[in-house]
């Protein structure tokens, strides 16, 4: 086989058949390359010569691998050969991409197809080249295009899943594979229904898609339900659907954008369940907490703040001054007022008591706290709370009234048990009393006994003697009527010297003589003198009831007031009896322990408190030589220090 | 030296019930001596003296019973009227018991007061009676002779004039003769009532 005729040289001695072939390779938009058997180029068309930018003349004898780059170049030869030692086909009869070089250098990418002329020994082999440099382009833009899409898919935070009308997944997006736990090429092409839903949801999810599909209903636009992952768990997902249509308008499948709100639904509930708590703790505790913001005055009232006043909460809350004028009771409107101005121009935190005015009239009392915060945006406002403590303030009313009632029973016991020295001592006037009437009457009837001055003694002492009854009498009942406690400025002498017309008849009555023994210049004291009255006569009831118990020689007790350390005032009570075992000593003072078969147990717990009510103490030590010494302080009042 | 009359003696702490009680009694015209305490009295105490003490079961010191214990110590005849108050009465129950002639209770009726004042005289009255005759039998019985001494005791023993003649070994006559004297010397004028003299005699006190 000779070598195909110049080109341009055609007329001269060509046969017909190759001015035909030479006409055909010539308008082949495809370049044609023809090679022996060692890979020499026999033929190079036209278009070739165009697309590669050598002439026929320059390649023609040449090795084709000038026309490609390395790899390909070194490695030609060597697929030549192999080919047609074995006749194993890579490349003949399918065509490929490959990469072609110009006679420039540059490369460009041509799809070759290549076939072999068999009926020749060796054979030669017939190379189509077209340039794909255009198409490659195309494709490489689309593919650029679609990735960009993906990207744009992928940026979202939304899972996007498209089903087409057999339920098959066609696409779905980064996130969507990140919420679902699957790879994306694992996903695509599964039937969603049955790998993504949970199993109570298949049918019913379905079932509506199917009608969408249909189109007998159209998506609701938005819906939430639960997806299966991968590994089983369940996730809450917030679906926005839309219908995909062909040209034609058919239904051909679903776009969905799905948001995983399990944590936000989580938190959700979780928020939800703490309001309730606190609402639940509020009312519980009766505690309602309430802001204000400054300066516009806009408030916020938690329900327990309702609740607590009475008010209806669709009312919302009112403005400071609306509140003062509503809910405030009036006698304590002045007050809180004035303390909420010092926490709104000082910043002085507020800590009241005070009563509230409900709209159905009845009182509560609340304490309130509030101080100046700054919200989350810094601006300034006030938080606080409101706390319902009518129930508290009627326990410690109650306590406080049983407490003045027990202290009262114990003055009525206490007085019971000196009731028969008292009685004693109202008898003595009586009996004088009825003495000198009776004489008055005798002399009356028999003048000349009388004396002068006798008539005269006699109804000047009737009065006395019925004053001095009175007296008593007075004293007694201001003893022992109900009274409030209240405290007064009390000369200890004084104090001391009207308990003795109690204290007297009694020791008098039991053979026992009570000395006194008073400091010059005793320190003044702020008491309840009936109170403390009330705990002397009671120390010495028990020293008068020691000293007819242990019966000693010296029937006498000392009630003894000095000024001691700290200029407080003490009072004690000094018997000469067995003194205190350890034993009583330990239960002194413990209510209801008694060592007397008629006491109540209750005189030393009552003086105790009513001693710490006014800041004092109770006490005992041995009397030297024997006995019980009881004594109690009170605090001087400032300024009597001389 | 003459006998002061039967006097009423008060012991009362208490100034104005004492003070009353003076008038009161001087009102019936009862001689009356006050004193402010048991001590003050036993001071000035003359066991000769007629009258009776009315005492206030309650006193500072020395108390109304502890003032009766002295006197019965002393052998004290004069009556008690003790004053009490309410819910003395175990102490009034201790004084009848050392014995008090009575009790009452402040504030009293006067009459009430008088009456026992007046019945604890006419005691003091019949004891100081009975203890001046006792004496006078004591001294006739001094006046006789040791063998009329023991007819005495034997007649007095109901014995017969011829029983005690063989006791005494003397004749029955003789017997007779002492029996006689000691009759005359006692002044009786009855078996009987010689009898009553010796019991009377024998009496404690």
């Amino acid at each position: 086989m000779t070598d195909l005729p110049e080109p341009g040289a055609a007329a001269s001695g060509a046969s017909v058949a190759e001015l035909e072939l030479r006409a055909v390779l010539d308008a082949a938009v495809d370049a044609v390359v023809i090679i022996d058997a060692c890979g020499h180029i026999e033929t190079f068309s036209r278009a070739a010569e165009r697309l590669f930018g050598y002439s026929a003349a320059e390649v023609i004898g040449r090795n084709v691998t000038v026309l490609m780059p390395e790899p390909f170049r070194s490695q030609h030869d060597g697929y030549l050969r192999h080919h047609i030692d074995t006749g194993e086909r890579r490349i003949i009869g399918k065509g490929r991409e490959v990469v072609a070089q110009r006679r420039d250098g540059s490369l460009f990418p041509v799809f070759l197809s290549v076939g072999r002329i068999a009926s020749l020994d060796p054979p030669r082999f017939v190379g189509l080249i077209s340039d794909i440099t255009d198409r490659k382009r195309a494709v490489e833009a689309l593919r650029r295009e679609r990735d960009r899409a993906q990207a744009y898919l992928d940026l979202a935070e939304v899972m996007l899943l498209a089903i087409d009308a057999n339920g098959t997944i066609s696409l779905v997006n980064r996130k969507g594979c990140e919420i679902l736990g699957w790879p994306e090429d694992e996903l695509v092409g599964r039937n969603w229904f049955a790998s993504c839903l949970p199993p109570e949801l298949r049918a019913d999810v379905e079932g509506m898609f199917r009608h969408f599909f249909e189109g007998t209903a159209a998506p609701a636009q938005y819906a939430e339900h639960d997806v299966l992952t991968r590994g089983g768990e369940r996730k809450l997902i917030a679906w926005r659907n839309a219908v995909l249509r062909d040209e034609r308008g058919l239904v051909i499948g679903t776009l969905s954008s799905g948001e995983d709100i399990t944590e936000q639904r989580r938190a959700i509930e979780a928020l939800r369940k703490s309001e309730q708590l606190l609402r639940d703790a509020q009312s519980i505790a009766k505690l309602g907490n309430f802001e204000l913001r400054l300066p516009d005055g806009t408030a916020y009232w938690s329900m327990q703040m309702h609740a607590i006043l009475g008010t209806d909460p669709s009312g919302g809350a009112p403005p400071m001054a609306e509140y003062a004028e509503r809910c405030i009771h009036p006698g304590d409107r002045d007050r809180i007022v004035e303390a909420w101005t010092r926490l709104t121009a000082d910043e002085e935190p507020l800590d009241v008591e005070y009563r509230i005015l409900r709209p159905d009239a009845s009182v509560r009392h609340v304490h309130s706290i509030a101080r100046m915060a700054r919200d989350g945006e810094g601006r300034l406002q006030v938080v606080g709370t409101l706390h319902d403590i009518t129930d508290r303030k009627h326990a410690q009313e109650e306590i406080r009234q049983t407490q003045e009632r027990l202290t009262q029973f114990a003055r009525l016991s206490t007085m019971g048990e000196m009731a028969a020295g008292l009685a004693h001592e109202i008898n003595q006037p009586l009996t004088a009393i009825t003495n000198y009437a009776q004489a008055l009457q005798r002399l009356l009837a028999a003048p000349a006994v009388a004396e002068p001055g006798d008539v005269e003694l006699a109804l000047s002492q009737i009065a006395a003697q019925a004053l001095r009854a009175g007296e008593i009498i007075r004293r007694l009942r201001s003893f022992v009527k109900n009274r409030e406690a209240q405290t007064e400025v009390v000369d200890a002498a004084r104090l001391i010297g009207d308990l003795m017309a109690f204290a007297e008849p009694d020791a008098r009555l039991n053979d026992i003589r009570i000395r006194v023994e008073s400091e010059p210049d005793l320190p003044r004291v702020a008491c309840d003198p009936v109170q403390i009255q009330q705990v002397l006569l009671n120390l010495i009831r028990n020293a008068i009831d020691a000293t007819n118990e242990a019966g000693p020689a010296n029937r006498e007790i000392t009630l003894r007031t000095r000024r001691v350390e700290g200029g407080a005032l003490e009072v004690s009570v000094e018997d000469r009896g067995a003194g205190i075992s350890a034993e009583v000593a330990q239960n002194l003072g413990n209510p209801f322990f008694t060592t007397k078969s008629a006491g109540t147990g209750l005189g030393i717990a009552i003086s105790r408190s009513i001693l710490r009510a006014h800041g004092g103490r109770l006490a005992h030590r041995p009397t030297p030589g024997g006995g019980a010494t009881v004594f109690f302080t009170l605090p001087a009042m400032p300024g009597s220090d001389k | 030296m003459k006998e002061k009359p039967a006097t009423v003696f008060v012991v009362d702490d208490d100034e104005a019930v004492r003070t009353s009680l003076r008038l009161l009694l001087k009102s019936v015209g009862l001689p009356v001596e006050t004193f402010a305490s048991a001590q003050e009295f036993l001071d000035q105490f003359d066991p000769n003296r007629a009258g009776c003490l009315v005492l206030d079961i309650r006193m500072p010191g020395m108390s109304g019973l502890e003032l009766q214990q002295q006197l019965n110590d002393r052998h004290s005849i004069m009556p008690i009227v003790f004053i009490t108050g309410h819910g003395d009465v175990p102490m009034a129950v201790e004084a009848m018991q050392a014995g008090a002639v009575d009790f009452i209770q402040k504030p009293f009726r006067d009459q009430d007061l008088i009456d026992r004042i007046n019945r604890a005289l006419e005691k003091d009255r019949e004891m100081r009676a009975a203890l001046r005759e006792r004496d006078e039998i004591r001294r006739r019985m001094s006046q006789l002779t040791p063998r009329e001494r023991e007819v005495l005791e034997l007649v007095t023993q109901g014995k017969a004039n011829k029983v005690i003649a063989g006791d005494l070994n003397v004749s029955q006559r003789t017997v007779e003769i002492h029996r006689a004297r000691v009759m005359e010397k006692m002044g009786a004028n009855s078996l009987a009532h010689l009898v009553r003299m010796v019991i009377e005699a024998n009496r404690e006190g």
